[in-house]
């Protein structure tokens, strides 16, 4: 249950963190934006790692153990922020909005598959009831923007 | 084309998630977090030096346009801990629920200077689907 609560959240942050970032990126530019982004992060992030117990175990993380492409997931996220501003002006915000839906829950399940080495129907029916309520609600946002 | 590409970004969000939660079960969340947001500035810094960015310094800037960041830090944290107890696709899911919940509240008041858009009864129904559908990811 508090899993389920703390991913919720991570839905309203996202919300949140995207609705402010956006004002600033109309005052000085997406990439500049992104890049206050991350030093606001990157400082916020380092005084939870230094008032948590976790700064004290760093010396027997296992570096060796740890894959090369784990640590990519910084870089993945400023690709996502750098494609979405180039595509932004060419497709409708509804169809950019749905794809990116369908592209997430898609790949999730995909990736669930491979980690957990099986098959989940219930996550693939899941998904799809997902789906069909974004589509649904965006559907009724769009025809009151054209209202 | 660019229909694929909207799709390849939502799949690169899921990938994200994936790698970001197996660094956090590698390192801890908050030494990963660290972790991730250093190689995100780097990146950025790239992009700004290839698409030869100028800063301007604008006055009159509220401070509270930077505070996106800090926000940011919690998606990245919470995304964290649930990807290592629920996958990808469930943490995926009910981040969305959380999306369209926090959209539906803050357009229906026009807070944080967006416009009303009066909530629609009928969201309810595209609310009930996704709630149905998670229900079924999680508990099947």
């Amino acid at each position: 249950m508090f899993y389920i609560f703390i991913s919720i959240l991570a839905g309203v942050s996202v919300v949140i963190s995207r609705i402010i970032n956006s004002n600033l990126a109309k005052i000085i530019g997406i990439f500049q934006s992104t890049f206050f982004n991350y030093v606001i992060g990157l400082f916020f992030s380092l005084i939870f790692l230094l008032i948590s117990k976790e700064i004290l175990q760093i010396p027997g993380i296992k570096f060796h153990s740890i894959p090369l492409w784990a640590y990519l997931g910084g870089f993945v996220g400023v690709l996502v922020i750098v494609l979405s501003s180039y595509i932004t002006p060419k497709i409708s915000a509804f169809y950019l909005t749905l794809l990116i839906f369908i592209g997430q829950l898609f790949l999730g399940i995909i990736i669930d598959f491979f980690t957990f080495n099986k098959l989940s129907l219930a996550k693939i029916i899941g998904g799809f009831l997902v789906l069909v309520g974004l589509t649904y609600n965006l559907i009724l946002d769009k025809k009151q923007e054209t209202s | 084309m660019n229909n694929l590409l909207s799709a390849f970004i939502g799949a690169l969000i899921a990938i994200m998630i994936m790698i970001n939660g197996t660094l956090s079960n590698a390192f801890g969340n908050y030494t990963s977090t660290v972790v991730i947001h250093i190689i995100g500035l780097l990146s950025v810094i790239f992009v700004l030096l290839i698409s030869k960015s100028k800063f301007k310094i604008v006055k009159g800037t509220p401070v509270y346009l930077y505070s996106a960041g800090a926000i940011g830090v919690f998606t990245v944290l919470f995304n964290n801990l649930s990807f290592s107890q629920l996958g990808v696709s469930i943490t995926l899911a009910l981040g969305l629920l959380g999306q369209s919940v926090s959209s539906i509240i803050i357009d229906n008041f026009g807070l944080m200077g967006m416009k009303v858009i009066k909530f629609e009864k009928r969201k309810f129904i595209g609310l009930i689907f996704i709630i149905l559908g998670i229900l079924i990811m999680t508990t099947l």
